[in-house]
């Protein structure tokens, strides 16, 4: 009973063995020879007015089939100025450097169109493409339609998008300077010195001071005019700057567009529709490199996050980049 | 031939009829009641709005008298603090931290209550918090 069993196991996996033995034939494929291409887009995170959209647009045709004339990409709210369609086709070389190889002459722009003429006799190439978002474009949608001909009278296209912009501002880099560049303005997205501030009284949200007092740890703080004046010490504030700014201290939030850090983090448009300013109050003492604030303004406009690149002891600074959204 | 089958599948039948009648108790919280009586807090902490520690120092924590005490940094805002608890081995704590606490009425210190793994020990903890002064 027992060997029947064991000639029967025997025999299937003899047929197992055959089967998974048996050779397929390989053919290589062939490449298509029309006209064919192929985008990817290479910027990441929020897409803020006056930064790029930066794309990769790859065309090919077979070898001998013929050449490419001319690449074109058409947005649908034209790029401010600065957008260009790249007319060298890079490649990685063995150190990792990207090496340019001019396929044709630099890219004109008219309008919403912006084009490359090839002028090498080229079956290939892999343009880059950098739309510098327009004002225009704020809180609408953008799409793309990259294009190219062939000598041989195909034409082929590829639509990219839409892509939401963000209605959030960005500043980068304000340094506030104890006892003079002291006043933040989100309203206004700039620093003001006590005169400056004297004029536009109403628009300032923060007073920035440094303090080193010996016994407590005050150093580098913002705090808002209407704050406790004991968070103010030493401060003479501008006749009629009151504002009781929401203030909301947070550490670790390195948005990457304003700390230029390695951290895939992102503060986007929603993130100031959500924030919750419950337990906010209106001041922050000791703020470090790399943390940060979220804010609201007096009046309710606008709501902002500052973050903190660079505290200076010595000079008695510190330097913030904000994003601010308008809320109203 | 079946004595080999009927073997294996007595023994493992016994196994799973003795792991499966085994009691483990849990709580209404769904944690494991143990053996444990001890019951206390061995280290605490308090949180700003940004997640970082706002103590000037170590807390001190009396587990006779049943108090902690803490210094936080001045300009601390008390109005929104976290709360954090190291308890001993299974104990849990009573009521549960679920966010941010208002700690700002200093006359009227927050209390939590400390139950012991075997839930038959509760002590309650007050927390006295000080903020750091100006000199």
């Amino acid at each position: 009973m027992q060997r029947k069993y064991y000639s029967i196991t025997l025999l299937l996996l003899l047929v197992v063995f055959f089967n998974g033995c048996k050779e397929e034939e390989y053919a290589l494929p062939e490449a298509k020879t029309q006209l064919q291409n192929e985008c990817i887009k290479r910027s990441l995170g929020p897409n803020v007015v006056g930064l790029d959209l930066e794309f990769v647009y790859a065309m090919a045709l077979g070898y001998n089939a013929g050449k490419i004339t001319s690449a074109q990409v058409e947005a649908s709210i034209p790029g401010a100025s600065g957008t260009y369609l790249e007319h060298r086709s890079f490649y990685t070389n063995g150190s990792g450097v990207d090496v340019p190889v001019t396929v044709g002459n630099p890219s004109v722009t008219t309008g919403a169109k912006t084009e490359v003429v090839f002028t090498k006799d080229t079956c290939a190439a892999a343009l880059r493409y950098f739309y510098i978002i327009p004002e225009e474009a704020r809180g609408k949608e953008v799409t793309f339609t990259f294009s190219a001909k062939a000598s041989t009278g195909e034409t082929v296209s590829y639509k990219m998008g839409p892509y939401q912009i963000a209605k959030m501002d960005m500043k980068l880099d304000l340094v506030l300077s104890d006892n003079n560049k002291m006043y933040l303005s989100v309203a206004d997205m700039a620093v003001y010195n006590a005169a400056e501030a004297a004029a536009n009284a109403d628009k300032i949200d923060l007073v920035y001071l440094y303090r080193s007092i010996s016994g407590i740890t005050f150093a580098h703080a913002l705090a808002a005019p209407a704050a406790n004046p004991e968070y103010l010490p030493g401060i003479t504030l501008p006749a009629g700057a009151a504002n009781n700014t929401k203030y909301l201290k947070v550490y670790g939030l390195r948005d990457r567009h304003l700390a230029r850090l390695q951290y895939g983090i992102y503060v986007d448009d929603v993130d100031f529709e959500k924030i919750d300013f419950t337990n906010a109050t209106n001041y922050g003492l000791n703020m470090k490199v790399e943390s940060g604030a979220w804010v609201e303004t007096a009046d309710g406009k606008y709501r902002a996050y500052i973050f903190v690149n660079k505290v200076d002891n010595g000079k008695k600074e510190m330097t913030v980049s904000v994003k601010r959204y308008a809320m109203k | 031939m079946k004595k080999y089958l009927i073997i294996p599948v007595a023994i493992l039948l016994t196994a799973w009829a003795w792991v499966s009648c085994t009691d483990f108790p849990v709580d209404e919280d769904g944690l494991l009641i143990t053996d444990r009586a001890e019951c206390y807090v061995s280290n605490f902490d308090l949180l700003g709005t940004d997640f970082q520690t706002v103590r000037v120092s170590a807390p001190t924590i009396d587990t006779t008298a049943q108090t902690i005490n803490i210094k936080v940094f001045y300009g601390t805002d008390l109005k929104s603090l976290w709360p954090q608890f190291s308890l001993v081995t299974d104990a849990k704590l009573d009521p549960k931290i679920t966010g941010f606490v208002d700690f700002s009425d200093l006359s009227n210190p927050k209390k939590w209550t400390v139950i012991s793994g075997n839930r038959k020990v509760k002590k309650t903890y007050t927390v006295y918090v000080t903020v750091q002064e100006k000199p």
